[in-house]
């Protein structure tokens, strides 16, 4: 009885990922998933035959051995999460908003078009910035309205709102936004608004402090003040909720807005930082997949905004190792490191898997017990 | 043809029983008993009512009987031999179907989907065209007529209904078991039903009919069983029944009377001494005038009602459940709006406010069910504890930072005043026992200093201790002149603790008095919907 009350509360996804392995500290979880999938990825190089031993100590020497390897995975990291920030503030408010890639697409459109108009350093970062989060957060409203007043499923929406910012974009960047000099790009971010160098001779910029300065206002929003509470609350349960006065329209939309904030500053991160050329392809590569990824890193991360840091920190570094390793002296394809990512994911969705099993068991077991029953009725009736 | 029925089971019963059932013990995992050593025997071609109050045990024995739930101990029996039922389905082979309250149908499909659903390889051609076949085979027989090409969601309840009871029969079913069928009904449904069961009947098929009403028992069964608590009270045959022995079996009392009454008041519940302690304050705190609200399904759960709370009362609201409690406490704390009607507290009208508005003048709501509206589970004590006050400046500092310093010295406080145990404020509630649990969201309400507090079904499933304090501190609060509504299904709680009690049946009070006006028996059949006139005859 108890069981079935739980599990009405809240949608059957959601509960997934707020649950943990019995016992275990959801940190401890995390660990053991990462731990999994770096196994399952040296099984698969071994039976390729390439050496993991080796290739795992290129991508984790070229990843956290030294400053420059730890600054690239940073650089990398900065963005993730931030859009892992995106999913787990709706994750917390009971929505799955999968929008992160289009709200990205379309604050880094809105970053860009900063490049019209000079104004002073400093100046120009935080106008960048804003128009970023501005941005981001209109292109999550949309999903969010059609929530609240048609209830259209986010997860259609926000895809619908991907697709629609990925060829908009494909259009402004061809048109309005194109570099009359490289007709396959946008017109570049001026230098009075790209963040300097952190570590000179890699991607890390200042820029990542407001990625990890975003990632603890957030934490403190939802931990220590009542319109987080609000927000979790009626993540967790929503009727209690109501009873509780909350508004739950109102938390919906809070969390879809913040979301958007976090992911127009993801677009910022790579815009103004980390990419090479500060502005757009045609075809907007430095973007595309941040946004999924994101969710990834969120997953890990148990979505909490500290676990993030670490779980975009770790992700960050298998991207920036991965690349070492297909240069080392037993050179193995990157795109091991998507295999090795995409186990952990699975991995973390084990709690489910363990769930699952006595479940399995106890209807096998039913099973075995009612065909039995059926052969010794038959066996009766025969020998009557 | 009815005179020759009324003898056959008695005299069948010794050698030609289709089913019995042997002390059948029923423990839920949370320890709740539901069905203490029942024994029943159920002979073919007969109709039984099972009556009983709320959580007397009657789903759980019907559940048992149709393979949904296994008992804990004893056995059921059949002339052939032992039975074990491990599923609906080995219940359905052997000839055992049951109709829910609420029906296992699939919207979208046709009555004949669904009915071939319920078979084996449900997806196969073959398999529909004979379930169609079949199916008008039996609508003839049973004279149960449903469009068979419409999707179900599209037919009337009643209609929907009559699939559900072909499903069973399809599966040619000896026993068939409904559980409360005329609730969603209408009073010509209804009859058609009761026409259909007396020719199941007289074809040799047996009918275990699940009922609060006990005007419908009397008018169609051969055979009614009282439960209470667990325990089969009553066996009786209905031509000798009176509905006022029916009540008092379903309320107690039947036996030792005079026992039972000095045991509810002296020792269980040593509370009705101090009721005449203080005087009800002269101003009404709630006021409630021709209120109507409407269920979520858009029937009428609450007619009319007028009614008004005093500081220093207990205003008990008693009924079988479903009679439209739930939208009445609904309406009233914010979470349902009324369609029409009035009500105040301390003179402000309270309609259309949402809940937080509602809190802040002076009402606290103990919640009905404390896991989907009490708790959130997953929180910790400390943010339960909040729920519903966090906006308040005790707990909300500048720019809407939590105090947590304050909150947990709050909690503490709370866990301190209300014995509620816990290892600590960081506890998440889903650690805490039922008991702990209900302490929790009262001492939460209580801490609010409400002039009302609206107490749904405050001490279900807890277990005596628990129950007990949270009647003390309900009684409490009366004695420091606050107002208290509370709705329970338990009438000996009700009996114990109000100073008025209205009783509530189909969306509206059958009566407001005060509790020694009516004896227990008068009540049962108040609650079973047999007003006092009727009574007299």
């Amino acid at each position: 009885m108890r069981e079935e009350k739980l599990e009405r509360n809240s949608p059957r996804y959601l509960r997934g990922i707020h649950r943990t392995l019995t016992g275990f500290h959801p940190a401890i979880e995390s660990v053991l998933a990462a731990i999994i999938g770096l196994l399952i990825g040296a099984v698969v190089m071994w039976l390729w035959g390439y050496d993991p031993i080796a290739a795992y100590s290129t991508m984790l020497k070229g990843a956290f051995a030294d400053k420059w390897g730890l600054a690239d995975s940073g650089a990398i990291a900065a963005p993730l999460i931030l859009t892992a920030l995106t999913f787990s503030i709706c994750l917390r408010a009971g929505m799955f908003n999968i929008g992160a890639e289009g709200q990205l697409i379309m604050a880094g459109l809105a970053v860009v078009s900063v490049g019209f108009f000079s104004l002073p350093p400093g100046l120009h970062h935080v106008v960048a910035l804003l128009f970023a989060m501005v941005a981001g957060a209109i292109w999550s409203i949309g999903p969010a309205l059609l929530k609240l007043t048609r209830g259209v499923h986010e997860v259609v929406s926000t895809i619908m709102f991907n697709w629609i910012a990925h060829f908009l974009a494909i259009y402004l960047i061809g048109t309005i936004l194109m570099n009359p000099r490289s007709a396959d790009q946008t017109i570049p971010v001026p230098s009075t608004a790209i963040f300097s160098k952190l570590v000179k001779g890699t991607d890390l910029t200042y820029a990542v402090f407001v990625a990890i300065g975003f990632s603890l206002i957030i934490y403190f929003i939802l931990w220590h003040t009542t319109i987080g509470y609000e927000v979790r609350a009626a993540g967790l349960n929503p009727s209690a909720a109501r009873y509780g006065g909350i508004k739950n329209k109102r938390t919906i939309l809070l969390s879809f807005i913040l979301g958007g904030v976090s992911a127009g500053l993801a677009a910022a991160m790579i815009l103004l930082g980390s990419s090479s050329t500060h502005a757009m392809y045609r075809l907007h590569g430095q973007l595309t997949n941040v946004g999924f990824d994101g969710m990834a890193v969120a997953m890990v991360g148990r979505n909490h905004p500290i676990g993030i840091l670490f779980s975009a920190l770790f992700f960050g570094g298998l991207n920036a190792g991965g690349r070492l390793m297909q240069l080392g002296s037993s050179p193995v394809p990157v795109q091991m490191v998507r295999l090795v990512m995409g186990v952990i994911v699975f991995t973390m969705s084990i709690p489910e898997l363990a769930r699952i099993f006595p479940a399995i068991r106890r209807y096998s077991v039913k099973l075995v017990r009612d065909l039995r029953q059926l052969g010794s009725s038959a066996g009766r009736r025969q020998s009557r | 043809m009815t005179s020759q029925r009324q003898n056959t089971p008695a005299e069948a019963s010794k050698n030609e029983y289709f089913l019995r059932g042997e002390g059948i013990t029923k423990v839920y995992s949370d320890g709740t008993v539901a069905l203490k050593e029942a024994t029943l025997e159920i002979h073919p071609s007969e109709i039984i009512g099972l009556l009983g109050e709320n959580g007397a045990g009657k789903t759980t024995l019907t559940k048992i009987l149709s393979g949904l739930l296994p008992p804990t101990s004893g056995r059921v029996v059949s002339p052939k031999g032992l039975v074990h039922f491990s599923s609906p389905r080995a219940a359905l082979e052997f000839g055992i179907g049951m109709v829910h309250q609420h029906f296992a149908l699939v919207g979208t499909l046709t009555a004949a989907e669904n009915v071939a659903l319920s078979h084996k390889n449900p997806f196969s051609r073959i398999q529909l065209s004979k379930a169609t076949e079949r199916l008008e085979a039996l609508m003839e027989e049973s004279g149960l007529h449903v469009p068979l090409d419409v999707p179900v969601e599209k037919l009337a309840v009643g209609e929907q209904q009559r699939v559900e009871v072909l499903k069973v029969l399809s599966r040619d079913v000896d026993l068939l078991i409904l559980d409360e069928p005329t609730s969603v009904l209408t009073p010509l449904e209804v009859d058609e039903l009761f026409a259909l069961f007396k020719r199941l009947r007289n074809d040799g098929k047996s009918i275990i009919l699940i009922t609060h009403k006990l005007k419908e028992v009397q008018s169609i069964t051969d055979r009614i069983i009282v439960l209470r608590h667990g325990e089969p009270v009553g066996d009786v045959p209905t031509e000798t029944a009176t509905t006022e022995q029916l009540a008092r079996l379903m309320v107690g009392q039947a036996f030792e009377q005079e026992a039972t009454a000095v045991d509810l008041s002296d020792k269980e519940l040593p509370l009705k001494r101090e009721r005449k302690a203080v005087d009800r304050i002269a101003t009404s705190v709630l006021h409630v005038e021709d209120l109507v609200s409407k269920s979520n399904t858009g029937d009428i759960a609450v007619h009319g009602l007028t009614f008004d709370v005093f500081g220093g009362e207990i205003f008990g609201i008693a009924g079988v459940e479903g009679n439209g409690q739930t939208e009445l406490v609904e309406s009233l704390t914010g979470l349902r709006v009324p369609t029409s009607g009035v009500a105040t507290i301390n003179g402000t009208n309270i309609i259309g406010l949402d809940p937080r508005q509602i809190y802040r003048l002076g009402v606290a709501h103990i919640p009905e069910d404390r896991w989907e509206l009490g708790l959130i589970l997953p929180f910790t004590l400390a943010e339960n504890a909040i729920l519903g006050v966090h906006q308040w400046d005790e707990f909300k500092g500048p720019m809407s930072f939590l105090r947590w310093g304050k909150i947990n010295q709050h909690v503490r406080d709370l866990m301190e005043r209300f014995d509620i145990q816990a290892t600590g404020p960081g506890a998440p509630a889903k650690s805490l026992s039922g008991g702990n649990q209900q302490k929790l969201i009262v001492g939460r309400e209580l801490a609010k200093n409400p002039d009302i507090i609206v107490a749904a079904q405050p001490t279900r499933g807890l277990d005596i201790g628990s129950a007990q304090y949270i009647r003390d501190l309900l009684v409490e609060m009366r004695n420091a002149g606050r107002a208290i509504l509370l709705v329970s299904a338990d009438l000996d709680e009700i009996l114990a603790l109000a100073d008025r009690i209205a009783i509530m049946y189909e969306a509206e009070f059958m009566t407001i008095c005060s509790p020694d006006d009516l004896n227990r028996e008068q009540i049962g059949l108040l609650m079973g919907g047999v007003k006092p006139e009727e009574q007299a005859e």
